[in-house]
């Protein structure tokens, strides 16, 4: 009885001061509301998560976009409501805050922190965690790929979960290689360039075939899921999302299937400054930074580089990423660490000037089309801007 | 003049963006008109004896200790640093020239020997975060750079640091941070280090190819600038 009491009081505080944060123009209010909830109740994520169904969606690149995608697919195939992260707050106190919203429906799809899954795996006793994929990201603060595919592989050794995991990705093979039930899917192998070792021996993997194999049985085992197509980071965790969609009992055809891969949905969103439109990139690591780069058309460029804690604090991995894409476009950098991003370019031998501000550097363009490439916390400050909040700063430099 | 560049397995020891530092040197070379050529040493191929200058750059435990192996089976690097060639090593390339550092279990085994450092295994926190270093010789100005490491290094006594911590911890004893030994440089600064601190990258690239002009790089100066402005304030 106590217990109930102190959840409900928790959460209606949380709630308050959720409502309250957003008034003074402090940001969206989760963070805040589920430090509140769990300062009153340190058990209120397992007593939120009891007798719900719950999917956690976790892994380098993709996890907001792909939570979202999953609910939505969820409610349109399952015909339920699903309660759900809307905007990647993914450590303990966001992830509080979104089991206590109301209503508080059966299907819960939670985005996770990579380093905070295995906790949140025994916190909300998930019925399936998506793994995306998992590479260089925040290494100051994850210090190496594999310690988080280590980490995995330690919290993944019962059999009360279904993992959906990308396969091809040997660091996710070996986070659920003690797991009890695991769909892997494969999409027909392709090198990763954070793996020449094997994460489980540290043998040199072999990936003269496009795929990888090692001595110590590490990627032997089959998929359950084989995809032939060759398709992009967003199309592939769609794919996982729909299996994870399959496991909580959506029922998805084949042609359905094919329509929501076609239609994955992608990180640009599309801002306006000085009258302009910029379709902008999330991009935050050398990997999403290949893809952004992938899909830049226009021949005028923004790049805007932070590094506050989300981030990533150390800017190194810039020099991770081939920029030959951006040759002969006008690319203007902004942000905190514009120089870092500016030099890098240029010892490529790509012409670039620097602008103070992202507004600044958009003026600097008479014509359309533009397009961004941005960090986390520059994303995040432009968003806000938008919503005419005041951005919260993760973090000095 | 030729140069040749030798990068060492940057698949395994690239972690961290140390590979730039090579295109850094690239292009600071060209910009003096040497004749300058990058041979990439991926697993599986022999080291080059007659390089330059050879790079290694920071990895992950298990990579590093591959490296490691493949590095003593080889030789090759041992022959061409025995024979004065510059070696530019990072992070745990640093720790890989020493006399002994831990394997991925802990354990201490023989690094190549090329300076006389030991790494330790140590039980702290790992050293995260910005370094500033201030070097005295070779005319060098304050360095900066982003330390990342678990070990701990001590330099033997005769062996001179590249520099002495400002501030972060560096080698983690006296002060000291990293080691410039004849003509071998190791350090615990990414950033990549060459790209932060274009007169180390310059010192670099002397020891192989003798004295040069200056290079006027006013993004490369603006940048490594910029980063010691904001960390020290002068």
């Amino acid at each position: 009885m106590f217990s109930k009491l102190r959840l409900a009081t928790a959460c209606k505080v949380g709630e308050l001061s959720g409502r309250l944060s957003i008034k003074l123009g402090r940001g969206r209010g989760e963070t805040l509301s589920g430090r509140v909830i769990l300062a009153l109740d340190p058990r209120a994520i397992s007593k939120l998560s009891a007798g719900r169904d719950i999917v956690l969606v976790s892994g380098t690149n993709g996890k907001t976009t792909s939570t979202r995608n999953l609910a939505s697919i969820l409610r349109d195939f399952a015909g339920e409501g699903v309660s759900t992260s809307e905007s990647g707050a993914n450590m303990p106190a966001g992830i509080a805050a979104l089991l206590a919203q109301l209503p508080r429906n059966r299907f819960a799809v939670v985005e996770c922190d990579e380093m905070y899954l295995p906790d949140m795996y025994q916190k909300l006793a998930p019925k399936v965690i998506v793994l995306l994929n998992l590479s260089r990201d925040q290494l100051h603060r994850t210090g190496e790929v594999r310690k988080v595919s280590n980490l995995w592989h330690q919290a993944f050794t019962n059999d009360d979960v279904t993992f959906v995991v990308d396969r091809d990705d040997p660091f996710l093979e070996h986070a659920v290689s003690q797991a009890g039930h695991v769909i892997r899917v494969s999409f027909s192998g392709r090198r990763h360039p954070d793996a020449a070792t094997c994460p489980n021996c540290a043998a040199i993997l072999d990936w003269s075939t496009g795929d990888y194999a090692c001595a110590c049985g590490l990627g032997a085992k089959l998929p359950d899921v084989r995809s032939d197509k060759r398709l992009d980071g967003p199309q592939r965790n769609t794919v996982l999302v729909i299996e994870a969609a399959r496991l909580m009992g959506a029922e998805i055809l084949a042609d359905e299937a094919t329509d929501l891969i076609n239609k994955a949905p992608d990180r640009i969103h599309s801002f306006s400054a000085g009258g302009k439109i910029i379709p902008t990139h999330l991009a935050k690591n050398p990997e999403s930074w290949r893809q952004a780069l992938g899909d830049v058309l226009a021949d005028q460029v923004v790049l805007s580089v932070n590094a506050r804690g989300i981030d990533g604090r150390d800017t190194s991995w810039l020099w991770d990423i081939d920029y030959a894409k951006l040759r002969g476009k006008r690319v203007i950098c902004t942000g905190e660490r514009r120089l870092d991003v500016a030099y890098r370019l240029s010892v490529q031998g790509i012409e670039v000037s620097v602008a103070s501000s992202f507004a600044q550097a958009v003026e600097e363009f008479t014509s359309e089309p533009i397009q961004a490439i941005v960090s986390y916390t520059a994303y995040q400050d432009l968003l806000a801007t938008e919503l005419g909040i005041t951005a919260g700063k993760s973090g000095a430099q | 003049m030729s140069l040749t560049i030798v990068r060492l397995y940057h698949d395994l020891l690239g972690t961290y963006g140390d590979q730039g530092n090579a295109e850094i040197l690239m292009h600071r070379a060209k910009a003096r008109n040497l004749d300058v050529q990058l041979v990439e040493v991926t697993p599986g191929m022999a080291v080059p004896r007659s390089g330059d200058i050879y790079l290694l750059g920071g990895g992950e435990d298990g990579p590093q200790s591959a490296a490691l192996e493949m590095l003593k089976q080889d030789g090759g690097l041992q022959y061409a640093a025995a024979g004065g060639a510059t070696v530019l090593a990072i992070c745990a390339g640093f720790q890989i020239i020493g006399e002994s550092l831990p394997d991925s279990s802990g354990n201490a085994v023989a690094g190549l020997g090329l300076v006389d450092a030991h790494t330790i295994y140590d039980a702290s926190p790992r050293s995260v975060g910005e370094l500033v270093i201030q070097p005295s010789r070779g005319g060098l100005p304050m360095l900066t750079g982003f330390e990342n490491h678990q070990g701990l290094t001590r330099l033997g006594e005769d062996m001179p640091p590249l520099g002495l911590v400002q501030s972060g911890v560096g080698n983690g004893f006296s002060k000291q941070e990293g080691v410039w030994h004849g003509n071998i440089f190791g350090t615990y600064m990414h950033g990549p280090a060459l790209a932060r601190n274009p007169e180390l990258a310059d010192a670099v690239l002397q020891c192989a190819a003798g004295p040069m002009r200056p290079f006027n790089d006013p993004l490369a100066d603006a940048f490594a600038k910029e980063r010691r402005q904001t960390l020290t304030g002068n």
